[in-house]
């Protein structure tokens, strides 16, 4: 009986905690608004789409410097071929980063900022891949009139954003938006896929490494078990 | 296996100088270990198998990780560039890369639990005071390793964090600028900064593997205490800890190893928790990220800094905070041990687990008002237990111990 009022004790006080704990945990997400869910894949056709997208709009000023044009080749999730980097590139070294035309000078005089290298962007921003796609999709006119149209974003803390909106998402014809949605999620899925380019490799033998380890610690146990069945409790 | 080791010939030629046979004797075939031991005591060979995985690891990164905050294209540094590199470039270097950093966390996990257990179990009482002791120097040489790490990637977090607390120790009084300047290696964190913590990163871990071989001889000295925490008769209630502990903490491994290799594969940034999403934003003298927290395993001391308005009194406290664990084995003059025999140390002990999270959860999270109440109460209550311990031996009817000691 004693037992159960001590442990009815620590409930309520764990009760209590979370109680006062509650209106702090909503106030720390509520501080945006919600993002948008994007469908990252990792499947060739996506990748390769987004890479596209990544090539064609975003490194008109962005850059990501730790994916070469070797890289592109190598990463089996992308898998080009050398003719198609070949053709990529151009001039560059195979072994030169995804870098932008525009240097950072004039990115600057421009925009009023350098625009962030996009080679962790992914994992460098809350919200991910969701966040990407969410900013790609998230120009509007601004409601109170004050940011002109192009820098507002429902999605960008503050919502005032430097990077004029790259897709042409404002203003759209209803028609096009299945296309610009898809563009924004498979570039979202490009970026969260070069965030990290070892993810599916990782996985995978993650799988086999976890299989291991539970035959290893059942064994372990019955072991343990075994060694231990001739030693008397008290 | 290992009787049939002892009795090869290169076996004997080592022993006759080297005295092995009767280490491994008193060490391993037969120390003596409380048979009565729960899963609470598999920690501590835990901390070791992560101390040693930290260090492993930590050496094939330094094989590729370049100390320099120079710039490089794009607002990143050599340094960050060179963890990018081991993350992409360098053949598993992703995988030694998480398990070192999802490492430092579980160094800190299994520690926690380590030291929570002797609190429980009151593991620091007498005659294990001095071990004790030696665990809570293990303990903020760890801080510190882990501090001077976490400067490493050089990315915003790294760098706002060392700004932080390097800027804790100017508010001491007389020498604190001193002290801060010569941490930083200038008036601000910057090159010199990433230079000296990388030293410093090296050398801490050296030294608690000296330090945790201390901490080992101290115990195999005073021999574990047990959940009764009664002194047992080593006749009827110890077993040797070879067979029967390796192979049980074999088995804790293998549990471990099981959440490891989960956060390693599967979610090495733990939502954010071992590995914080600003640190991907690389270092920007110009820019305060909007939060600043340290990672989890600092966040409950960070919450006591933060309590005190008054920056002195709050890096006082924190500072108290930790070096009160010293005097810990003096402020207890219960001379029964285990919680399970002690009612109100009892209910004590688990109020102050529930402080210890609760500060940690308050230093993760943005500062809010309520936060800064829940806080100030956490606080009082981790400090309240050490101010009323001396006392509680004084009103606490304890149960009676088993054996009718």
């Amino acid at each position: 009986m004693k037992g159960i009022m001590m442990k009815t004790t620590h409930f309520s006080l764990l009760a209590c905690l979370t109680l006062m704990l509650a209106p702090a945990m909503a106030s720390a997400s509520g501080d945006g608004v919600a993002l948008r869910h994007a469908e990252i894949t990792f499947d060739n056709e996506t990748l390769r789409k987004g890479l596209t997208v990544f090539t064609d709009v975003c490194m008109g000023c962005h850059a990501a410097k730790y994916i070469s044009y070797r890289n592109l080749m190598d990463y089996p999730e992308l898998g080009l071929s050398r003719e198609e980097v070949d053709e990529l590139r151009g001039d560059k070294a195979l072994m030169s980063g995804l870098i932008t035309e525009l240097s950072p000078e004039d990115a600057a005089e421009s925009y009023g900022k350098t625009p962030p290298d996009l080679s962790v962007i992914a994992r460098a921003r809350r919200g991910g891949g969701n966040y990407l796609y969410s900013i790609l999709t998230g120009y509007e006119a601004d409601p109170h009139g004050k940011i002109e149209d192009g820098s507002y974003n429902i999605y960008y803390p503050g919502n005032r954003t430097a990077m004029p909106d790259p897709l042409a998402w404002m203003g759209h014809d209803e028609s096009e938006t299945a296309d610009l949605e898809e563009q924004a999620r498979t570039v979202a899925s490009f970026l969260v896929f070069i965030g990290d380019p070892h993810q599916l490799e990782r996985k995978a033998i993650g799988v086999w490494v976890m299989g291991f380890l539970i035959l290893l610690t059942l064994v372990l146990w019955m072991l343990k078990r075994e060694v231990w069945k001739d030693v008397k409790k008290h | 296996m290992i009787d049939k080791m002892m009795n090869t010939r290169l076996f004997q030629w080592v022993d006759e100088r080297t005295d092995l046979g009767a280490i491994i004797k008193s060490q391993l075939t037969e120390y003596p270990v409380p048979k009565n031991l729960n899963y609470m005591w598999n920690f501590g060979s835990l901390a070791l198998l992560v101390l040693v995985l930290q260090i492993l690891t930590g050496i094939f990164l330094v094989m590729y990780y370049k100390p320099s905050a120079e710039l490089t294209y794009g607002g990143y540094t050599v340094a960050f560039d060179s963890v990018e590199r081991i993350m992409r470039d360098i053949n598993f270097g992703w995988l030694i890369r998480y398990m070192h950093a999802v490492g430092a966390s579980a160094f800190f996990v299994v520690v926690y639990m380590h030291i929570g257990r002797g609190l429980y179990y009151g593991s620091f009482k007498s005659p294990r005071e001095l071990l004790w002791i030696i665990g809570v120097v293990i303990l903020l040489i760890m801080q510190g390793a882990a501090f001077f790490g976490y400067l490493l990637p050089w990315g915003q977090m790294s760098f706002w964090g060392a700004t932080v607390i390097t800027n804790l120790f100017g508010a001491l009084p007389v020498l604190g600028e001193y002290l801060q300047q010569v941490l930083r290696g200038g008036f601000a964190v910057g090159d010199p900064t990433l230079n000296r913590f990388f030293s410093l990163h090296y050398l801490f871990p050296l030294l608690l593997a000296a330090i945790v071989g201390g901490h080992i001889h101290a115990l195999h000295v005073v021999h574990s205490n047990n959940p009764d925490g009664i002194d047992i008769d080593h006749e009827k209630d110890a077993i040797p800890f070879h067979p029967y502990y390796t192979v049980k903490d074999a088995f804790g491994v293998g549990v471990f190893l099981l959440g490891y290799c989960y956060f390693v594969f599967f979610n090495p940034e733990a939502w954010g928790y071992f590995i914080e999403v600003d640190n991907f934003v690389p270092a920007n003298n110009l820019q305060t990220p909007a939060h600043i927290a340290p990672v989890w395993y600092l966040t409950p001391w960070y919450t006591i800094l933060r309590t005190f308005e008054n920056k002195l009194v709050g890096v006082l406290m924190m500072g108290a905070s930790l070096a009160v664990l010293f005097v810990l084995p003096f402020l207890d003059k219960s001379t029964v041990r285990s919680s399970r025999y002690r009612p109100v140390y009892r209910q004590m002990v688990i109020l102050f687990f529930i402080s210890v999270v609760v500060l940690g959860y308050c230093g993760h999270s943005a500062p809010t008002a309520t936060l800064k109440v829940v806080g100030t109460i956490a606080t009082s209550v981790y400090f309240g237990f050490f101010l009323l311990l001396p006392f509680v031996h004084k009103f606490e009817k304890t149960r009676p111990l088993p054996g009718g000691e």
